[in-house]
C-alpha cells in the first residue's frame, strides 16, 4: 500500500523531467522517459500481483475538487501496457525521429510525447470526474500535436484536423456523461454505483464518447487517416494504447455503473460489425499504414465482443463463460497493443528505408531488411491469431466464452452463435490480409528503385521491435503466467465472478504451443539440411516461357485481395477509373482503384454539407437591410398578437 | 500412460497411411474411365523420389520457402494429432482444442500461401489468393459444424465432441463437411489436381516453384490433410467413439475408404465449377452446417 505511490510519483517526475530535457538533450530524455515507464510498469505489476487497490487523496483542491487517484486491477492492466509500449516506442523514436532527420520537429515532438504519456497515465489514475475530463482533454490535444508533427504535409494537417474534430465530438459526449453523473449523484467522485438504477441511460452517452476514441465501426472515421499520416512511433502508440483509452472508459464504467439490459447486446453487435468490416476495409487498402489502422478497428471489435458478452453474462447470469469472454477481451487489449505496436514500428522501418507507404512500390525487402521482415512476419502471424503466438490465446478465450454462451442454450446463445461464426470470418479474413501484406512488401522482387535501395534499420529501432516480438512469443508459449493478472482485472470488474474460478486449460494450450515450436523448428532444420545435402541451386522464377518479365508484373496487393473485396463491394464501394488500350498500336493503358472511406465520404461529409447548405440558406435572412429587419419585427409582432388573441380566452 | 505411448503409434499411422488416399482416388478415377491407372502406391514412390532430388530455388526466394513448407506440414500433422481415432481418444486433448484445430489449419495455410508467394510469380499469387479467400468460407462452415458438436456434447474438446453421432442433423452435416473436404483439399469441383492450365489452378499453382524435399513436404501435407478431413467427417456422422476398439477402428477405416472412393467418383463424374460459382457452393456447405446446428439446438433442447 505504501510503495505504489512513490513509484507513480517517480514515474510522473521522470516523465516530466524527461519532457523538459527533451528540448535540448536527446539522451537525457531517453533515459528519463524509459526510467519513468519502468517505474509505472512496476507499480502496475504490483497491483496486479497483490490485488491491493492503491488510493491517494490530494491535499488540496484543484478546480474545486479534491483530486483522488486510484489504481485497481482494471487500471493497472492498462497502465502496464502503457508503460511497455511507451518505453518501446520511445527508444524507437530516438533513431526514427532523430534530430538529424527532423531538426524542426524532433525536440518539440519529445515534449508532446512525454506530455501524452503523462496524460494517458492520469486518465487511468483519476477517480474524480472533473479531473478525468481534464486529463482526457489534455491527452486528446497532445495526440493532435503529435499527429501533426510534420506540419508541412497537407495530409498530416488534414488528418490532425479530422482527429481533433472527432475527438472533440467524443469529449462533448463525455462532458454530458460526467455532468449528468455528477448532477444525479451529487458528487464528482467516481466509484462503484451499481445500485443506482436511474444511472442506466447514461451508458449510451458514454458508449458514443468512448467509442469514438476507441474507433469502433461507424465511429472510426478519424482513425485511418490519423494513424496513416502520423509519424510511425506515434501511430504505434495511438493504435497500441491511445485507442485503448476508449476501451478503458467502457470497461471502467460498465463495471462501476449499472447498464441497461440491451447494453451488452449492442456492445457485442458493435464488436461483430467492427471486427468484420474493419478487416474488410483493411483488405481494400493499398497504403501499408492505413491498412494496419483498419486492423485496429477489427481488433477493437474483438475486444468489444468479449466485453459485450461479459455484460450479457452479467445480465443473464453466466459467470462461467462471461469470465472467459472478459478475460479474452482484456488479454486482447494487451495482445493487440503488443503486436500492433510491433507492426507499426515495422511499417515505420519500411517507410524509413524506402520513403513510401504504397505497397505497389515495395517488394523483396527481406533481402535488405531481414530483421524487419522476420519481425513483421511474426507480428502478422500473431495478429492473424495463429498458434503458437499471443493473438490466439486471447481469441481462444473469447471463443471459449462464446461456446459457453451457446452451450447454455439460453437467450445469450442467440448472440453467441453469430458471434463465434463472425469471429471465425474475421480470423480467416485477417489471415488473408496479412499474407497479402507480408508477401507484397517483403517477398518477391522489388517493385521500385526505392525498394531496391532499402537498408536495414539501426539497433535502436530493431531493439524495441525485438522486445515486443519477444513479449508476443512469451504470452503465446506461457499464457498461464499471465492468468493471475487477468483474473485480478476480472475480479476488479465483477467482484462476484472470481469466486467460482474454474481452471482454464491454458497450461495445456501453452504446452501444446511449446511442442509445436520445437517440432516446427526441428522440421524446418531437417528440411533445410536435406535440401542442402541434395544440392541447392538457384534459378529464375518460372515465367511460363515469357521472355521479359518485370517486377511490376508480380501479383499486386489489389489483385490478391480482389476476390474478397468483391464480396464486400456493397460496403467498400471501390472507385475504379479505367483507360483501356485501344487501336492497333495502343500507347498506354491505366487502371486506378481506390477504396474510399465509405462512412466518412458517403455519410458524414454529405450530412456536413447538408447542414452547411441549410445554414447558408438561413444566413440569407441576415443581410444588413434595416427595412427588412423592421419587416421581420412587424411580422413577428403580428404573429405574437394573433397567438395572444387566439389563446386569450383561456 | 498408455495414451501417451500411443502417440508415436498413431503418428506413424497418420504419416504412413495418408499417401494411400490419393492413390485410391486415382485408382477409382482410372477404373471409372476404363484405364488401368497408376499403382496404388504411386504417391509413396513420388515422395521417395522427391526426397532424393535436388532443390532448385527461385532467385527471389528467401529461406522462408523451405521453412514455410516445413511449418505448413507440421501444422497439419499437429492438427491430426488432436483428432481422436474412433474409440481411441487423442492423448493431448483438452477443453478448447477444437478451436486450436481450426487455427492449426490456418497456420498451415498462412505458411503454405507465404511459401507460394516467395518466388514472386503471378501464378503463386493467384493460387494463394484463391486458397486464402475460399478458406474464409470453408472455415465458417467448419466452425458451424464445431458449434453443432459443442451443442450436442456440451463440451469444447474434440474427444467428447466427436464421440456421439451427429443425431438428426447427420445428413446435413455430412453434405456440408464433404463439400468443405473437397474445397479444402482442392479437389473437383473446386480445383482439378490434374489440370495443366496454370490460370485455373489453386493448390498446384501454389507449389509451382517448389522442388525436391519441400515439394515432398507439400505433397505429403496435402495427403495428410485429405486423411484429416476424411477422419473428421467419418467421426462427425458416426458414433465411433462409443464402439468397442476393434469395431470402432475397422468402421473408421472403412468409412475413410468410402469417403475417398466418393471423392474419386465425384472427380470422375463432375466437371470443375467456374470460379464465380465456387463461393456459392461453399456458402451452401455453410448453410447445411448451419441447419445442422439449428437441428442440434432444437432437436435436443427438450
Amino acid at each position: 500500500m505504501v510503495s505504489q505511490g512513490p513509484l507513480l510519483l517517480f514515474a510522473f517526475l521522470a516523465l516530466l523531467a524527461g519532457g523538459m530535457a527533451g528540448l535540448r538533450w536527446g539522451r537525457c530524455w531517453l533515459i528519463s522517459t524509459v526510467a519513468g515507464a519502468a517505474a509505472a510498469l512496476a507499480a502496475g505489476i504490483w497491483v496486479l500481483a497483490t490485488r491491493a487497490v492503491w488510493e491517494w487523496h490530494g491535499p488540496c483542491a484543484i478546480g474545486g475538487e479534491i483530486p483522488v487517484f486510484r489504481l485497481d486491477g482494471v487500471a493497472a492492466l492498462f497502465l502496464v501496457l502503457l508503460a511497455v509500449l511507451g518505453a518501446a516506442a520511445t527508444i524507437y523514436s530516438h533513431e526514427y525521429w532523430s534530430e538529424e532527420r527532423h531538426p524542426r520537429s524532433a525536440c518539440l515532438g519529445r515534449v508532446w510525447w512525454n506530455f501524452l504519456l503523462i496524460c494517458m497515465g492520469l486518465v487511468l489514475l483519476c477517480a474524480n470526474g472533473l479531473h478525468f475530463l481534464i486529463a482526457w482533454e489534455l491527452f486528446a490535444v497532445s495526440s493532435y500535436f503529435l499527429i501533426t508533427l510534420e506540419r508541412s504535409r497537407l495530409e498530416a494537417r488534414r488528418a490532425g484536423w479530422l482527429y481533433l474534430a472527432a475527438s472533440h465530438a467524443g469529449t462533448l459526449c463525455l462532458f454530458a456523461f460526467f455532468a449528468l453523473l455528477a448532477a444525479r449523484t451529487g458528487s464528482w467522485q467516481l466509484g462503484p454505483l451499481r445500485d443506482h438504477a436511474e444511472l442506466k441511460p447514461l451508458f449510451w452517452v458514454a458508449l458514443v464518447g468512448f467509442g469514438l476514441k476507441a474507433g469502433m465501426f461507424p465511429l472510426h472515421i478519424w482513425l485511418p487517416s490519423a494513424h496513416a499520416s502520423a509519424p510511425s512511433h506515434v501511430s504505434a502508440i495511438l493504435s497500441g494504447i491511445a485507442i485503448k483509452m476508449g476501451i478503458y472508459g467502457l470497461v471502467r464504467f460498465t463495471s462501476w455503473l449499472p447498464t441497461p439490459e440491451a447494453a451488452g447486446w449492442v456492445v457485442a453487435a458493435l464488436g461483430m460489425v467492427s471486427a468484420v468490416l474493419g478487416v474488410a476495409f483493411a483488405l481494400g487498402q493499398h497504403d501499408l499504414k492505413r491498412l494496419l489502422a483498419y486492423h485496429s478497428v477489427e481488433n477493437i471489435g474483438i475486444i468489444l465482443l468479449g466485453l459485450g458478452f461479459a455484460m450479457i453474462a452479467q445480465t443473464y447470469g453466466g459467470a462461467s463463460w462471461g469470465r472467459l469472454a472478459l478475460a479474452g477481451g482484456l488479454l486482447h487489449v494487451w495482445n493487440h497493443g503488443l503486436f500492433k505496436c510491433l507492426l507499426f514500428l515495422g511499417a515505420g522501418s519500411v517507410l524509413h528505408a524506402t520513403g513510401t507507404r504504397r505497397m505497389s512500390r515495395l517488394g523483396g525487402l527481406w533481402r535488405a531488411m531481414p530483421w524487419t521482415a522476420g519481425l513483421f512476419a511474426l507480428g502478422a502471424a500473431a495478429i492473424s491469431a495463429l498458434p503458437p503466438l499471443n493473438g490466439l490465446i486471447s481469441e481462444w478465450l473469447v471463443y471459449l466464452g462464446l461456446f459457453g454462451a451457446a452451450g447454455s442454450r439460453g437467450v445469450a446463445a442467440w448472440a453467441a452463435i453469430p458471434g463465434a461464426i463472425l469471429l471465425a470470418v474475421t480470423g480467416a479474413l485477417a489471415l488473408a490480409c496479412f499474407v497479402k501484406v507480408v508477401a507484397v512488401v517483403f517477398l518477391g522482387a522489388p517493385r521500385s528503385p526505392a525498394a531496391e535501395r532499402a537498408r536495414e534499420c539501426g539497433i535502436w529501432m530493431r531493439g524495441p521491435m525485438l522486445a515486443l516480438a519477444g513479449a508476443c512469443v512469451v504470452i503465446g508459449l506461457a499464457p498461464i503466467l499471465f492468468w493471475p493478472a487477468l483474473s485480478s482485472a476480472v475480479a476488479a470488474w465483477a467482484p462476484g465472478w472470481a469466486a467460482d474460478a474454474a481452471p482454464v486449460p491454458l497450461r495445456a494450450l501453452g504446452t501444446f504451443h511449446l511442442a509445436l515450436v520445437v517440432v516446427a523448428g526441428a522440421a524446418s532444420l531437417a528440411l533445410w539440411h536435406r535440401a542442402r545435402r541434395n544440392g541447392l541451386t538457384r534459378g529464375p522464377t518460372w515465367g511460363c516461357g515469357y521472355a521479359a518479365p518485370t517486377p511490376r508484373m508480380q501479383y499486386t496487393a489489389g489483385s490478391f485481395a480482389g476476390i474478397i473485396t468483391e464480396w464486400f463491394a456493397w460496403i467498400l464501394r471501390p472507385e475504379r477509373r479505367r483507360h483501356d488500350p485501344a487501336g492497333l498500336f495502343p500507347r498506354n493503358a491505366a487502371d486506378h482503384e481506390r477504396t474510399p472511406e465509405t462512412v466518412l465520404e458517403r455519410v458524414v461529409e454529405p450530412c456536413g454539407r447538408m447542414i452547411m447548405a441549410c445554414s447558408t440558406a438561413v444566413r440569407r435572412l441576415q443581410h444588413g437591410r434595416i427595412q427588412a429587419y423592421i419587416l421581420y419585427l412587424v411580422i413577428g409582432l403580428a404573429v405574437l398578437a394573433m397567438l395572444a388573441f387566439a389563446g386569450g380566452h383561456r | 500412460m498408455i495414451p501417451l505411448l500411443l502417440i508415436p503409434v498413431k503418428l506413424a499411422a497418420w504419416l504412413m497411411l495418408a499417401p494411400l488416399l490419393p492413390g485410391i482416388i486415382n485408382k477409382v478415377k482410372a477404373w471409372v474411365a476404363g484405364r488401368r491407372g497408376p499403382p496404388l502406391l504411386q504417391v509413396y514412390y513420388d515422395l521417395a523420389r522427391l526426397w532424393q532430388k535436388e532443390v532448385v530455388l527461385s532467385n527471389l526466394a528467401s529461406p522462408g520457402l523451405i521453412v514455410g513448407a516445413a511449418v505448413a506440414w507440421v501444422a497439419l500433422v499437429c492438427a491430426a494429432v488432436l483428432l481422436p481415432l474412433g474409440p481411441s481418444d487423442s492423448a493431448v486433448g483438452f477443453s478448447g482444442d477444437a478451436l486450436l484445430f481450426i487455427y492449426l489449419l490456418a497456420l498451415s495455410r498462412f505458411f503454405a500461401a507465404g511459401a507460394a508467394l516467395e518466388a514472386g510469380t503471378a501464378f503463386g499469387g493467384m493460387g494463394a489468393a484463391r486458397e486464402v479467400s475460399y478458406a474464409v468460407l470453408s472455415e465458417v462452415a467448419i466452425i458451424a459444424a464445431l458449434l453443432t458438436f459443442a451443442l450436442q456434447s456440451g463440451s469444447v474438446s474434440l474427444n467428447q465432441m466427436l464421440a456421439p453421432s451427429a443425431g438428426p442433423g447427420a445428413v446435413l452435416l455430412a453434405g456440408g463437411l464433404f463439400t468443405v473436404l473437397l474445397a479444402e483439399n482442392c479437389r473437383v469441383p473446386f480445383d482439378d489436381p490434374n489440370t495443366h492450365l496454370e490460370l485455373t489452378m489453386i493448390h498446384e499453382a501454389m507449389i509451382l516453384d517448389h522442388s525436391g524435399p519441400p515439394m515432398a513436404a507439400a505433397l505429403h501435407g496435402a495427403a495428410v490433410k485429405l486423411l484429416l478431413f476424411s477422419v473428421l467427417l467419418a467421426q462427425a456422422i458416426l458414433p465411433l467413439g462409443e464402439l468397442a476398439w476393434g469395431r470402432g477402428l475397422a468402421l473408421l477405416a472403412g468409412m475413410v475408404v468410402v469417403i475417398t472412393v466418393g471423392v474419386g467418383l465425384v472427380e470422375s463424374l463432375l466437371a470443375r465449377l467456374a470460379f464465380r460459382r465456387v463461393p456459392l457452393l461453399l456458402t451452401t456447405a455453410f448453410l447445411l452446417c448451419l441447419f445442422a446446428l439449428l437441428t442440434a439446438w432444437k432437436g435436443t433442447a427438450s
